[in-house]
């Protein structure tokens, strides 16, 4: 997922001008716990298809009792396995639609009986029935659900040989099965690296674009564009270049096209393609999709903002040049208005791109100011939740780290100092070790303009003294560290250490060179 | 585990160890050292052994001693903590098979034990966790987990305890994949079971709602939990908890309007089970509202909703105070933020929680009226300097504020209403009422103060507060009142009120309060006299139009007498002998006074003399003492300025004292009083009295110069004497004068003091006659170099040219390129082409670059060898850099690595440091008046250069010096009306 390591991304960034961009990248790269729950506006990486077809009567809600409906699926169970395995196809469809439709149950199908009661082999071997192709569509049905649950249930759909046999059926006549197959193959794709290559292995880039054509029907194009989608996802390996080259041009057809959903998808393709090091991200950038990545960011639709965003958030962290290069598509006159955004997960990633244009150089700082952005900023700072101001304070620091002199003063006119002391009593260790960061770039901006004092009773004055007192109790070593060596440098005294010795007597030090020098060059 | 615990020796399982064991712990007991002494020796010279801790456990299980089992409890903690962690290259200090058998018996030894034993193994833990947790202790947790099931909550408050000492360090370590790998585990095992208990512990409750005993026991354990809840909670909110989000917060909230008559405490002081549960899940609360408010919202209304209705029910004693205070951050949090300004809108709302939570928490309560009694230097920290971070009052300040930031209007308006009612309550009965008008001055204060420090008061104020209208009808009566002694309150809240609002009150009100509050420092209530000394010394410091003082000596004039005798006799009154407000009162009033004091400095310097003495004995109040020093500075200057000959009775005032603060070595006085005499040194006009010159060899004490506190002063102190004795040194302790080179040769080593080494070096050269350090010149350079050599900072490069062109200016070119290239050859070259040319740029301070200029001149101009040498090819460059040394910017750039290396104690060509900021001197310009425009010299130079070799001078130029540097010449040229031949 993109945000994750964020900060460490950031650090390196920050830290970075001048070292190694490889050491860079891998700190970029680096897989990351998390402990929140997957975000709900991501991207999806798997889909059970739950859509109840016309002719067939719901289910009966009275399947609610656990114990009754243990029971009640287990015998259901029973005779699908019984109809399947008969000859009869008449019995074999109607088995294959009852498992279909017990795995489309809105609650808890049963995904892990219907695999262990050996069904998957007969479902893969219908899907090579062109004699039958509702029992084709039935059994792609039953197997995309499956391969919709956890990654054992898909291990389970790939390890019986699904695989080809759903490449094969992506050119079937029949769009429904064509249309499942491709679904079935999003869900695989969607698992994982292994699985998304061994896809591109078997060939299903050229097998799924074949059927992206002017007439295909929306909805066709949706699932479509989605898997295109999870064929882009995941980093460790990424995908590879040529698949990518491959896939390009046809993602960047389809952002063009006027369907929400499928611009959605669209975009989190590129979200995923600009997910990486530099190369990665400069592939994108070639094919000209920056100006309309910019006019999504207009778009009303959370769905469509947010993976625009992404992506425009994941270019930015590049090199100053394909910075420079959204910065030149119009990036900074749209980023005002997400920073005002009624969602806050928009603001914070508005935020996050803000701050990764602030680490760029001055030049690139200098248009942050022209086009607006400070005063937005300062808002979220102030009021923004938690991981925007988070995200905002980042910003500030990168900012006061690579701006001129005269655009720190700037920065802290439009209020930003006053917002980050306020900060300071932010529960997270690191957020505030970071502001600690910016409050001493705003000290050595001052120090060149000998307005340290000043700078010191604007700070005592909004509070802030009392709060980096406060942190020298924390209990994060670097916290008490930094806030103490604000403290000593620009509110009170100092000390000094030594280098060279002089020999003493009692009385008096011993005047002489002590040894005679072989050479003196300066 | 490392592969270094072989060789341990091994003692033996048996009783017999066991037995001696428990001799030696018995004997580390004893108060007589001389037997617990060898005991411990002995323990710490076996502990190295395997099968040592298991001894100790067995001991601390079994011993039949309940003392020894106690103390062999804290001997293996303190054991655990020495020698527990693997440090990388050095020898793993306890054996393999003892680290299994501590982790596989001390959670259960530790749950079955007593508290008394239970607490020390469980920091045990901790500390076996925090190096082993959780890879190389796989199973503690799920070890933990099952004693959940125990129904024993002995155990599972021992579990929860040692649960918390291992989590909570989640609270305030960075991000990490190493952290949050950690917490996924435990939360992955432990979420679950600690959310059933925490639901099965509140079912409890009810079941044993009527069972004291049984109540506080399962009361702990809430507190735990909720405490393991916040950790576990901290980094990010996990999808465990998102999940189970409606559980607790349920739980939560009701816990936090439960009320149990069984669980309320007698005590006032001692915070009980109730209030440090609710105070924890305040902190939850707060937490979740901070960083998961997008998930939390749906609950936020409620916990604001019972937080308030908390803070309503809740009384005054101490004992409630961090509940509280955190109860009331959480809704000053809150109310800041947009979108739950709704919240508190209502006029109802607002005005509910002004006259309910916060008037309440303004209050002056009787524990406040103890400490303004009976611990006024407390009570005067915490009020006056804002150290009441936790304090009701700090927190219903902050919720004013959080609230004015929308609501400044209608708050103002509630306040008011309040603030004029309190003050009518208190106008029916004054002494029985006088608490009412205390907070009524608080309230106002608080509601009028935006922004303030420390310098200047309040800065910024609430426009919709009448500062003076108040000030006018409520706050003069007080200061005015006949009887001083009556309500000290109300008269300190009447002070402090001048002192916070003095930048918003007009000059006539000031004044107006000045002899006011001279009155009150004879107040006997140490709180009162100390706020009008420290209202007085604020005052005194304010600045009016053209950078004056706003107050003048002359306005002062009527009460000067009575402010210096009040001050003084306050010294005298119990509590205030050593009060450092008083004593910066009585500087700020001589340095405001002026001459004015002069007529009183004979009976006060005595006075002050006495003190001194009284402190030295025991120098405990630094801040009192070093505005003692600085009142002495200021009685030296203002009388000697007025009469010079005065110097005399001052040091036959205080030489003695400052004898014997030197001979008992006063460390904390000894900078002070270097600086004082420095002062008085300077003030001499003629040669340097015996005194001075008898003390002259201790001062080239290495012991005085190892305290880095003292070098300033000292080589200070040195230049004074170089200045006003260099003769009298050179004819009488001339066998001094390596010991004194020996002090300038210490400081050049050290990156931090060589500047000061240079002064020192600056004022021999400017002042010692030339014959007296002749032998040792060449040494003197040498030591330079060399230091150039190891370490070529700018600092010392910007200091070394500022010397070699004093050297330059006192002994002539010449001299300075001969012992240069005596020293070695071409040296003389390699410094000007290296050294001068490339950085002279980076010379700062007026006599600095003068000195620079005027040497550099001297040495185009009256050096043959850069003429006649290959050094000629030097000489255009060189005149470039002087020329950029006169036009061009200073470049004040530093290289990045030197960033750290002193900043603020940049070079300057006089001593810039002084503690001692009356005792501090002018600067000094060694060239004076012999130059006055530096760039005429080297017109005129040149001009002379040029005439005696016809011809050169002008074909250097037209040959190789720029456009632009050439006309800035030409300029110099025309102005001082020569030309070049």
């Amino acid at each position: 997922m993109p945000t994750e390591n964020l900060s460490d991304k950031r650090m390196s960034k920050f830290k970075n001008k001048g070292k190694e961009p490889t050491k860079m990248r891998d700190r970029r790269i680096a897989e990351c716990v998390e402990l929140r729950k997957a975000h709900k506006v991501e991207g999806i990486m798997k889909r059970r298809n739950i859509s109840s077809v016309g002719d067939e009567e719901p289910l009966s809600p009275e399947y609610n009792t656990d114990n009754k409906q243990v029971f009640v699926i287990s015998e259901a169970i029973q005779e699908i396995v019984a109809n399947v395995n008969n000859e009869c196809p008449e019995k074999q469809r109607q088995g294959c639609q009852a498992a279909r439709k017990l795995l489309s149950r809105e609650r808890n199908p049963p995904l892990k009986e219907i695999v262990e009661a050996g069904l998957l082999t007969r479902f893969v071997e219908f899907l090579g029935r062109n004699d039958d192709p509702t029992l084709q569509f039935e059994a792609a049905w039953s197997l995309t659900n499956v391969a919709s649950g956890t990654s054992w249930h898909t291990q389970q759909v790939v390890e019986h040989g699904a695989v080809p046999a759903f490449i094969a059926l992506l050119a079937s006549p029949m769009l429904n099965i064509s249309e499942q197959a491709v679904w079935a193959l999003g869900n695989i794709a969607g698992d994982g690296p292994s699985y998304r290559d061994a896809l591109i292995d078997c060939g299903v880039i050229p097998a799924l674009l074949a059927r992206l054509t002017p007439d295909a029907p929306v909805g066709y194009l949706r699932n479509l564009t989605w898997t295109l989608s999870n064929l882009c996802r995941n980093k460790n390996p990424f995908p590879r270049f040529s698949a990518v080259q491959q896939m390009l041009p046809s993602i960047i057809q389809l952002l063009h096209h006027s369907d929400k959903s499928i611009l959605s998808d669209a975009c989190w393709a590129i979200s995923y393609l600009t997910d990486g090091p530099n190369e990665r991200i400069d592939v994108v950038i070639k094919t000209g999709v920056l100006p309309r990545l910019v006019e999504l960011l207009g778009f009303e639709e959370l769905a469509v903002v947010t993976p625009a965003l992404r992506s425009i958030g994941n270019i930015v962290s590049g090199s100053d040049l394909q910075t420079q290069a959204a910065i030149d598509a119009g990036v900074l006159s749209a980023l005002p208005l997400l920073m005002r955004h009624p969602k806050s997960s928009v603001q914070k990633e508005a935020a996050w791109a803000v701050s990764n244009i602030a680490a760029g150089p001055c030049q690139q700082i200098q248009q942050l100011i022209t086009c607006g952005l400070l005063a937005p900023l300062v808002d979220l700072l102030r009021n923004g939740d938690f991981k925007t101001q988070r995200e905002a304070v980042w910003a500030v620091t990168n900012y006061t780290s690579g701006g001129t002199v005269d655009q720190v003063v700037h920065l802290v006119k439009c209020g930003a100092l006053e917002a980050i002391l306020n900060l300071l009593q932010a529960k997270d260790a690191k957020t505030v070790l970071v502001i600690l960061d910016a409050i001493n770039n705003i000290f050595l901006a001052a120090e060149k303009l000998g307005e340290v004092d000043k700078l010191c009773l604007l700070v005592e004055e909004v509070g802030g003294l009392d709060r980096i007192e406060f942190l020298q109790n924390h209990e994060n070593n670097a916290v008490y560290r930094a806030a103490q060596a604000l403290i000593e440098k620009y509110f009170s005294e100092d000390g000094d250490d030594q280098c060279l010795t002089t020999e003493a007597t009692d009385s008096n030090f011993v005047f002489g060179a002590s040894d005679v020098q072989k050479r003196f060059d300066f | 585990m490392t592969s270094t615990s072989f060789h341990l020796p091994i003692m033996e399982l048996n009783d017999g160890n066991l037995q001696t064991l428990t001799e030696y712990l018995q004997k580390t007991l004893s108060p007589d050292p001389a037997v617990r002494r060898p005991a411990e020796k002995f323990l710490e010279s076996v502990e190295g052994n395997q099968n040592y801790p298991i001894l100790l456990l067995t001991l601390l299980e079994k011993s039949q001693d309940e003392v020894i089992r106690v103390c062999a409890a804290v001997t293996f903690k303190n054991y655990i903590k020495r020698n527990w962690r693997i440090v990388e290259d050095e020898p793993n200090k306890i054996s393999d098979p003892d680290r299994t058998a501590i982790k596989a018996n001390i959670v259960n030894l530790m749950l079955t034990s007593p508290e008394q034993i239970q607490k020390q193994l469980s920091d045990a833990i901790s500390i076996l966790g925090r190096e082993d947790f959780p890879q190389k202790w796989p199973d503690l947790l799920t070890e933990m987990v099952n004693r959940f099931q125990s129904g024993d909550f002995h155990i599972i408050n021992g579990v929860l305890r040692t649960a918390h000492s291992l989590f909570k360090r989640y609270r305030h370590e960075f991000k990490s994949n190493e952290l949050w790998s950690e917490i996924k585990l435990v939360l992955d095992t432990f979420a679950q079971p600690l959310t059933e208990l925490f639901k099965a512990t509140i079912d409890l409750c009810q079941t044993h709602a009527t069972d004291v005993n049984a109540l506080k026991v399962l009361f702990s354990s809430l507190t735990l939990i909720s405490k393991l809840f916040y950790s576990l909670n901290f980094q990010d909110l996990p999808e465990f908890f998102e999940d189970n989000m409606e559980t607790w917060m349920t739980h939560f909230h009701n816990l936090l309007t439960l009320d149990n008559k069984l669980l309320q405490t007698e005590d006032e002081e001692e915070a009980g089970l109730l209030e440090l549960l609710k105070s924890q899940i305040c902190d939850n609360a707060a937490l979740y509202a901070q960083k998961y408010d997008e998930e939390f919202q749906p609950y936020l209304p409620r916990f604001v909703t019972a937080i308030w209705n908390l803070l309503v029910t809740t009384g005054q004693e101490v004992k409630y105070d961090l509940l509280v205070s955190n109860a009331i951050q959480f809704l000053a949090s809150v109310c800041e933020r947009p979108h739950y300004k709704h919240l508190f809108e209502d006029q109802n709302v607002l005005t509910s929680i002004c006259e309910k939570v916060i008037v309440p928490n303004m209050e002056f309560r009787s524990a406040d009226e103890e400490a303004f009694e009976d611990n006024a230097e407390e009570y005067i920290i915490r009020d006056l300097e804002g150290s009441d971070i936790d304090t009701r009052r700090r927190a219903a300040c902050d919720l004013v504020r959080g609230l004015c930031k929308f609501f400044e209007g209608p708050v103002t308006g509630i306040f008011s209403g309040y603030v004029s009612s309190m003050l009518t309550e208190y106008a029916k009965n004054p002494g029985v009422n006088w608490k009412h008008k205390d907070a009524a001055i608080y309230l106002v204060t608080s509601l009028a103060s935006k922004a303030q420090t420390q310098k200047h008061g309040i800065t910024q104020a609430n426009e919709l507060v009448n500062l003076c209208e108040f000030f006018v009808n409520h706050i003069l009566v007080d200061l005015k009142s006949p009887s001083v002694n009556e309500f000290p309150v109300l008269k300190a809240d009447a002070i402090k009120y001048v002192m916070t609002f003095r930048s918003q009150l007009p000059k006539e009100q000031l004044l107006e309060a000045v002899p006011l509050l001279v009155a009150h420092l004879q107040a006997e209530s140490i709180v009162q006299h100390t706020y009008a000394a420290h209202a007085l010394e604020r005052l005194f410091t304010m600045r009016g139009a053209n950078n004056a003082t706003l107050i003048t000596p002359a306005e002062m004039a009527p009460f000067t007498e009575q402010l210096l005798n009040n001050l003084f006799k306050a010294l005298a009154i119990p509590g205030s002998s050593e009060n450092e407000y008083m004593m910066k009162a009585i500087m700020r009033s001589f340095s405001l006074l002026q001459e004015a004091i002069v007529p009183y400095i004979p009976t006060l310097i005595g006075q002050l003399t006495h003190k001194l003495l009284l402190v030295s004995k025991n120098p405990s109040k630094p801040h009192f003492n070093h505005y003692l020093f600085e009142s002495l500075c200021l009685s030296i200057r203002i009388t000697c300025k007025a009469n010079r000959d005065t110097v005399g009775s001052f040091e036959e005032a205080l030489f003695p004292v400052f004898t014997e603060i030197l001979q008992n070595d006063v460390q904390e006085f000894v900078p002070y009083v270097f600086q004082v005499m420095s002062l008085l040194l300077e003030i001499h006009t003629s040669s340097i009295p015996s005194s001075y010159m008898a003390l002259f060899p201790h001062l080239l004490q290495p012991v005085l110069w190892e305290r880095t506190g003292n070098i300033p002063p000292l080589v200070r102190l040195l230049q004074a004497y170089l200045e006003k004795g260099a003769t009298t040194i050179a004819s009488t302790a001339a066998d001094k004068i390596p010991g004194l080179l020996g002090v300038f040769q210490k400081l050049i080593a050290s990156k931090a003091n060589d500047h000061q080494g240079f002064y020192l070096l600056n004022s021999i050269v400017e002042h010692m006659p030339p014959d007296s350090i002749t032998q040792y010149r060449k040494q003197i350079f040498i030591l330079l170099f060399q230091r150039l050599q190891s370490s070529k900072t700018t600092k010392f490069v910007k200091s070394f040219m500022v010397f070699i062109n004093l050297y330059c200016v006192k002994y002539g070119a010449i001299a300075l390129q001969e012992i240069f290239d005596d020293i070695q050859p071409k040296m003389f070259g390699m410094v000007v082409e290296k050294i001068i040319i490339p950085e002279v740029q980076k010379v700062s301070g007026q006599v600095e670059k003068k000195i620079c200029a005027v040497g550099i001149t001297k040495i185009l101009t009256e050096c043959p060898a850069m003429m006649d040498t290959e050094y000629t090819k030097l000489w255009t460059p060189l005149l470039q850099a002087l020329i950029g040394l006169f036009e061009l910017p200073e470049d004040d750039s530093i290289p990045d690595d030197e960033h750290f290396i002193d900043i603020e104690d940049t070079p300057g060509y006089q001593t810039a440091f002084s503690q001692l900021a009356f005792a501090g001197k002018k600067e000094h310009d060694p060239i004076g008046d012999a130059v006055n425009n530096p760039k005429i010299l080297l017109a005129q130079s040149l001009h002379k250069l040029s005439t005696a070799c016809p011809g050169r001078v002008p074909s250097m130029l037209s040959t190789s010096l720029p456009a632009e540097a050439l006309q800035f010449l030409q300029g110099y040229l025309q102005a001082a009306t020569v030309q070049l031949v």
